[in-house]
C-alpha cells in the first residue's frame, strides 16, 4: 500500500492533507459568506427602537423572530412565492428543453458549424443585465418594437409589458440568458458519453433519435438533475431581470420577487426585515431544492 | 445531496469517435439551429446597429436598420469621456473577473479535489456546508460584507470586490463532480507507490487531468464576476475603481440630464462584450486541448 | 502609486481576517449610536489644509470644484460622481453612515433630506459662519425644507442647490392647429385632451408614468396637499386628504377616458420617440425638463412653448415643484465649518451658478439665480420664447409648507406600485392614495416613530 522508503510520515501527511487543500479555499469561504450569512441571521433577530423624539436615537434591541413574523404576513410574501413558482413550473422546462435539444445537436454529427452555434448560444450569457436591460427594454417596448410591430400588423394587438404579458417576457429574457449556459453543462457531459455505447445501438439499428433519447440522455441525467436545481435557485433568487424590467414596464411592483422584495427593503433601511425575509427565502429553496432531489432519485428507482 | 455527486455518466473523453448517423436529417437540423441562433443574436444586433448611431438618430431612425455611421465618432467619444475612464473600467473588469477566476478556480480544484479523492471524518458535512453557500442569494450577502469591510477600513478597495469574488462554491461543486470522474483512484495510487507527495501529486497530475473541466468552471466563475454589479455598486466611491457595469450603469442613469450618454452607454455595452466573446473564443482553444490532454490518460 | 495602494491593503486584508470577524461579532453587540446626533454642535473652522469629501451626480459638477479648489487652497474639495439618488447613492449613503465612512458632503434631495436626518445623517450647519445670514439668499420654500419649516429653532440641515417649478410644456404648433390656447385651468386641459385625442388617433396630450411618484407629488404639491405633517415628535400620514383626492380623481377619469398614454415610462425611449413622432404633445415638468425635451425630441425643434401650470381655480397662480436637491454637511465630518462654506458658495456663488446650470442644467434655488445671463435668454428650441421667465414666477409660486416624511422611499415605491395597478385597470388612483397612507403609516410604525391618525 505505502512506499517503504517513507513509512511514518505517508499516513500522517495523507490525514493532513485534504485539510491543506481545503484550506485556502474555506478561509475566504467562512470570512465572505459564511460570517456575513451569520451576521445577516443576527440581524433579522433585531428591531430598531428609537428614544429621545423623532429625530433621537436609534438602538437595535432583540427581537427574536418577530421580524419573520412581520413578513411572511405581509401580502406581498405569498403572492411573489406564487409568482416565482409558477415562473419556475413554465420557464424551468422550457428552458432546459431547448438547451437539450441544442446540446444534442451540437454533439451529433448533422450539426455544421459547431463553433460558431457554441459560441453564439453562450453569448447571452455573457451580457451584464444592465447592458441586456438596455436591448430587451428596446425589442418590448410598444413604440419601438419591431417585433411587436411585425405582431400588430397581423393584428395581433399585444402589449408585452402589460400586466398579463410581462412575466412571460420576463420568463424569455431568463431563457435567453441562460439557454447557452446549460447547453454548456449538458454539452460538457454530453462529450463524456462512451463512443461504443451510441455505436453498439446503432449497430443494433437504432435511428439518430433514439440514441439521443434512450441512451445520452439517460447516461448524462446527472447533468440534468444538476442543471434542474441550479435553475430552481436561480428561479428562486430571481432579481437582476425583474429589477431591470421596472424602468421599462410599468407592470413589474418593488415586490415583484421575494429578492427584488428583500432588496426593496434594505433601500428603505428596513434591514432587519430584508434580512428575515433573506433568510426565509434560502430555507424555501433549500426545501425545495431536497425534494426536487428526492423526487428525480426516487424516478430513476 | 448525494445523488448529485454520482457522476457515472463523465468519464474521461473519447475524443475522434466517428459521428455519421442515418435518420436525424441535417437540413431540418441546420435551420432549427440557425433560428435559434437569430433568436441569441437579435438584441446583440439591435446593440450593434444602435452603437453606430447619433444620438439623435437613436429614436428618431428605426432600431433594426443602419441609419448614418457614427461608429467612429462614439468610440472616440467612449475613450475621451471623462479622460478615458472607460478604458480603466476596462481594465478594472478584467482585474477583476480575470484574476478573481483563475484564484477561484485553482482554490475550487484544490477542494474540490480533496472533497474527492480523500476519504476524512467530516467530509460530507463540509460539502453540504459549501453547497448551502449556493443557496444564499448574493442580495443577501453584499450589505453584511460592506458593513464588515467597513470595520477594517477597506471598502472602496480593489480588495472590497476582488476578495469576495474568488469564493465560489458552486465552483467547488462542479471541481468535485469533476474530480470524482476524472482521476481513476489507481493513478494517485500508482503516484504514491512511486513516492510522490501529495501535493505533487494534485499539481502534475490532478490538475491536468482536471484541466477541461477547470476551463469550464473558470469560464463560468468569469463571466460570474465580470457582471456582478450589485457588490461593487454597494462597496466602491472610488470611480475609477469601477468595474465596467457599474460605470456603465452611472452613465445610464444620468442620462436623462445628459442625453449623450445614452450613445455612450450603448457603444461601452458593445465594447464590453467583447472581452467575453474572446475568453470565450480563448478557452474554446483549451478545451480542445484539454478534453485531448485528458483522452491520453485514460 | 496604486500598486503601493494595493499592496499595504493586501497586508491589511490578510491580517483582517480575525478582525472580520471579531468585528462581526461586536458589530452584533449593540446599537450603532452617535453622540453628536442632535445636539447642534458649534461650528469652529479648522486649521491647516482641509480635504473634503463630496458625492454628487450633477453633469459637469467637476468644474464648479475645480473652480473653488483654484480659489481655495487650503480646503480642497475631493468629487465623486455616483449614481443618482435612488438609483443607487442613497442606498450607498445609508451603509457608509452605517459604517461611519459616509463623506464631508453629498447631494441630497429635498424629498429625501427628513429620511436623512432621521438616521442620524445630517449635521446641523446653524451655528456655521454664513449659514445664520444665508435664508433671504434662497427661494423661500426651499430654505423651508432645509430648516424643516421651523424658521431656524429646529436646525438648519443642508444648503438648497436647485429646484424644479413646474410649467406646462405644450406643443404650441399642435394646440395652434386645433385652435386651442395653452390651457390655464384643470379643466381647459381636459377639454383639450378630448380635442387632441379626436383629432387624430393615437394621439395623446400627455402620458401618464408610474415609474415617476415624485412627479404625481408635484401635482399634490401644486393643490397644497403635503404628504406628511410633523407635530413635535409625532407624525401625521396626509397623503390621502380632499386636496390629493381631487388630483386623484381627475387624473383617474384621464385614464378612464383613455386620454393618456399609460404604456409610456417617463424618460424612456418609447416616450422619446413618441415626442418625436408627436403622439404625446405636453409635458407637465419642471425647469430642468426643457433639456429633456430638447435633447431627446431634436426633430420637434421650435415648435415647443411653455406655460404656467394649468390650475384649479380660475386665475390661480399655485406651482408644484419636481426635484430639486440641496448640498448636505453629513455627520462624520470633522470640517463642518469649512463643508458648510463650501456648500454655501456651490449654490450661491454667480460662476459656480453658472457652471451648473450651463453643465448640469440645474435651475438655481438662490434668487439671484434667476438673474443668470442664460436664464434671460429667448430659446431657439421653444420658438425663441423666454422660457425661464415662466419657471421664475413658478418659483415663487410654490407652496411653502409641502412636508416630506422621514420614509419617503416606502411611500413612493407604494406610491408606484400601486399607480401599476391603476394603469393597468385594477385599481383607482384614489384606492391607491388610501393604500398609500395605510401602508406608509405603517412603515413609519415600523421605524418606530410615533404616527397620529
Amino acid at each position: 500500500m505505502t512506499t517503504t522508503r517513507t513509512p511514518a510520515t505517508t499516513p500522517r501527511r495523507r490525514t493532513l492533507a485534504p485539510f491543506a487543500f481545503l484550506a485556502p479555499f474555506l478561509i475566504p469561504f467562512v470570512l465572505f459568506t459564511l460570517v456575513p450569512v451569520g451576521y445577516a441571521f443576527w440581524q433579522s433577530l433585531h428591531r430598531t427602537e428609537r428614544t429621545g423624539g423623532t429625530f433621537g436615537r436609534t438602538e437595535t434591541v432583540f427581537a427574536g423572530f418577530e421580524q419573520y413574523a412581520d413578513v411572511v404576513s405581509e401580502p406581498f410574501f405569498v403572492d411573489s412565492l406564487v409568482r416565482v413558482a409558477l415562473f419556475g413550473l413554465v420557464q424551468i422546462p422550457v428552458m432546459l428543453a431547448l438547451a437539450l435539444a441544442l446540446a444534442l445537436l451540437l454533439d451529433s454529427a448533422v450539426a455544421r458549424l459547431k463553433r460558431f452555434f457554441r459560441l453564439v448560444y453562450f453569448v447571452p450569457y455573457g451580457i451584464p443585465g444592465v447592458v441586456a436591460a438596455l436591448m430587451w427594454a428596446f425589442l418590448y417596448d410598444p413604440q419601438l418594437s419591431p417585433v411587436v410591430g411585425l405582431l400588430r400588423s397581423a393584428h395581433l394587438d399585444v402589449d408585452l409589458l402589460g400586466p398579463g404579458a410581462v412575466l412571460f417576457s420576463i420568463g424569455n429574457v431568463v431563457t435567453w440568458t441562460y439557454t447557452g449556459y446549460n447547453m454548456l453543462i449538458m454539452y460538457a457531459a454530453l462529450q463524456a458519453v462512451p463512443a461504443d455505447l451510441s455505436e453498439a445501438a446503432r449497430v443494433d439499428g437504432a435511428g439518430a433519435w433514439t440514441i439521443a433519447l434512450r441512451i445520452k440522455v439517460p447516461v448524462i441525467r446527472p447533468a440534468l438533475v444538476l442543471t434542474g436545481v441550479f435553475s430552481l435557485i436561480g428561479t428562486f433568487q430571481l432579481f437582476t431581470e425583474p429589477q431591470v424590467f421596472r424602468a421599462i414596464s410599468t407592470s413589474v411592483t418593488s415586490t415583484y420577487t421575494p429578492n427584488l422584495a428583500a432588496y426593496s427593503l434594505a433601500s428603505s433601511d428596513r434591514y432587519s426585515e430584508a434580512a428575515a425575509l433573506s433568510v426565509l427565502l434560502a430555507v424555501a429553496t433549500f426545501a425545495l431544492s431536497f425534494l426536487f432531489l428526492r423526487f428525480t432519485a426516487r424516478r430513476q428507482g | 445531496m448525494t445523488l448529485l455527486t454520482r457522476t457515472e455518466g463523465a468519464h474521461a473523453p473519447v475524443p475522434g469517435r466517428p459521428r455519421r448517423g442515418p435518420g436525424l436529417s441535417a437540413v431540418p437540423a441546420f435551420v432549427f439551429m440557425a433560428l435559434v441562433a437569430g433568436y441569441m443574436l437579435l438584441p446583440v444586433y439591435w446593440l450593434l446597429v444602435s452603437a453606430t448611431k447619433s444620438q439623435g438618430d437613436l429614436v428618431s431612425t428605426p432600431g433594426l436598420l443602419l441609419a448614418d455611421w457614427h461608429l467612429g465618432e462614439n468610440l472616440s467619444a467612449l475613450f475621451a469621456q471623462q479622460d478615458g475612464v472607460y478604458a480603466r473600467w476596462l481594465l478594472n473588469s478584467l482585474a477583476y473577473a480575470g484574476a478573481g477566476a483563475a484564484i477561484g478556480t485553482l482554490l475550487a480544484a484544490m477542494a474540490g479535489y480533496a472533497l474527492a479523492v480523500y476519504r476524512f471524518k467530516g467530509r460530507e458535512a463540509v460539502f453540504s456546508v459549501i453547497l448551502g453557500g449556493v443557496l444564499v442569494p448574493a442580495t443577501a450577502l453584499a450589505l453584511p460584507l460592506f458593513l464588515l469591510f467597513a470595520e477594517v477600513d477597506a471598502t472602496n478597495t480593489f480588495w472590497s470586490v476582488f476578495l469576495p469574488s474568488v469564493v465560489s462554491p458552486f465552483s467547488v461543486y462542479l471541481a468535485r463532480i469533476f474530480a470524482a470522474a476524472s482521476i481513476p483512484e489507481e493513478v494517485i495510487e500508482a503516484a504514491r507507490i512511486d513516492g510522490a507527495g501529495e501535493w505533487t501529486i494534485f499539481r502534475t497530475i490532478a490538475l491536468r487531468m482536471m484541466s477541461p473541466a477547470l476551463v469550464t468552471v473558470f469560464l463560468f466563475q468569469f463571466v460570474v464576476i465580470w457582471n456582478n454589479f450589485l457588490l461593487p455598486l454597494i462597496m466602491l466611491q472610488d470611480e475609477r475603481l469601477y468595474p465596467v457595469t457599474l460605470g456603465l450603469f452611472t452613465w445610464q442613469s444620468q442620462t436623462s440630464r445628459v442625453p449623450e450618454l445614452q450613445t455612450l452607454t450603448l457603444v461601452g455595452a458593445l465594447v464590453s462584450v467583447v472581452p467575453i466573446v474572446l475568453t470565450f473564443l480563448l478557452l474554446q482553444r483549451y478545451w480542445r486541448a484539454g478534453l485531448a490532454a485528458g483522452a491520453v490518460k485514460s | 502609486m496604486a500598486v503601493r495602494n494595493r499592496g499595504s491593503v493586501a497586508r491589511r486584508g490578510s491580517a483582517g481576517g480575525v478582525v472580520l470577524i471579531l468585528a462581526a461579532l461586536s458589530a452584533c453587540g449593540g446599537g450603532q449610536d452617535e453622540d453628536d446626533r442632535t445636539a447642534s454642535a458649534a461650528c469652529e473652522p479648522a486649521s491647516g489644509k482641509v480635504t473634503l469629501d463630496y458625492w454628487s451626480w450633477v453633469p459637469g459638477m467637476q468644474k464648479a470644484v475645480d473652480l473653488w479648489n483654484s480659489q481655495n487652497p487650503d480646503v480642497q474639495v475631493k468629487l465623486k460622481s455616483t449614481p443618482a439618488g435612488n438609483v443607487g447613492t442613497y442606498q450607498n449613503l445609508s451603509n457608509a453612515l452605517k459604517a461611519a465612512k459616509a463623506p464631508d458632503l453629498s447631494q441630497i434631495e429635498y424629498d429625501s433630506l427628513a429620511s436623512f436626518r432621521l438616521k442620524g445623517g445630517l449635521k446641523d450647519i446653524a451655528q456655521c459662519a454664513g449659514i445664520p445670514d444665508a435664508a433671504p439668499k434662497f427661494a423661500d420654500w426651499t430654505w423651508s425644507q432645509v430648516d424643516f419649516g421651523a424658521g431656524g429653532k429646529d436646525g438648519v440641515w443642508a444648503v438648497p442647490q436647485d429646484t424644479g417649478p413646474m410649467a406646462l410644456y405644450y406643443r404650441k404648433d399642435v394646440f395652434d392647429k386645433l385652435g386651442l390656447a395653452a390651457p390655464t385651468t384643470w379643466e381647459e386641459y381636459e377639454a383639450a385632451a378630448r380635442k387632441i385625442q379626436a383629432a387624430k388617433k393615437g394621439q395623446y396630450i400627455t402620458h401618464f408614468s408610474q415609474t415617476d411618484p415624485n412627479w404625481f407629488t408635484g401635482l399634490l404639491w401644486q393643490n397644497k396637499a403635503p404628504m406628511f405633517e410633523r407635530e413635535g415628535d409625532r407624525w401625521k400620514v396626509t397623503v390621502d386628504r380632499p386636496e390629493s383626492r381631487k388630483v386623484a380623481d381627475y387624473w383617474q377619469k384621464l385614464i378612464d377616458d383613455k386620454l393618456v398614454a399609460t404604456d409610456l415610462q417617463g424618460f424612456s425611449p418609447a416616450l422619446y420617440k413618441a415626442w418625436n413622432d408627436g403622439e404625446v404633445v405636453t409635458w407637465i415638468s419642471a425647469a430642468w425638463g426643457y433639456s429633456t425635451i430638447r435633447d431627446n425630441a431634436k426633430s420637434t425643434s421650435g415648435k415647443w412653448a411653455v406655460a404656467p401650470m394649468p390650475q384649479w381655480e380660475k386665475g390661480g397662480q399655485q406651482a408644484g415643484n419636481w426635484g430639486g436637491s440641496t448640498t448636505a454637511v453629513l455627520t462624520g465630518s470633522k470640517y463642518p465649518a469649512e463643508a458648510a462654506k463650501f456648500a454655501l458658495w456651490l449654490n450661491t456663488d454667480a460662476k459656480a451658478l453658472e457652471i451648473l446650470n450651463r453643465e448640469g442644467g440645474l435651475y438655481p434655488a438662490a434668487r439671484t439665480g434667476a438673474d443668470l445671463p442664460a436664464l434671460k435668454q429667448p430659446v431657439d428650441f421653444y420658438g425663441k420664447q423666454k422660457i425661464f421667465d415662466v419657471f421664475a414666477e413658478a418659483s415663487q409660486n410654490v407652496d411653502t409648507d409641502f412636508t416630506w416624511g422621514p420614509t419617503m422611499t416606502d411611500t413612493y415605491r407604494f406610491l408606484s406600485d400601486g399607480t401599476a395597478k391603476a394603469t393597468g385597470g385594477g385599481s383607482t388612483l384614489a384606492e391607491v392614495l388610501k393604500a398609500t397612507a395605510s401602508q406608509s403609516v405603517e412603515s413609519l410604525r415600523k421605524q418606530s416613530l410615533d404616527v397620529t391618525d
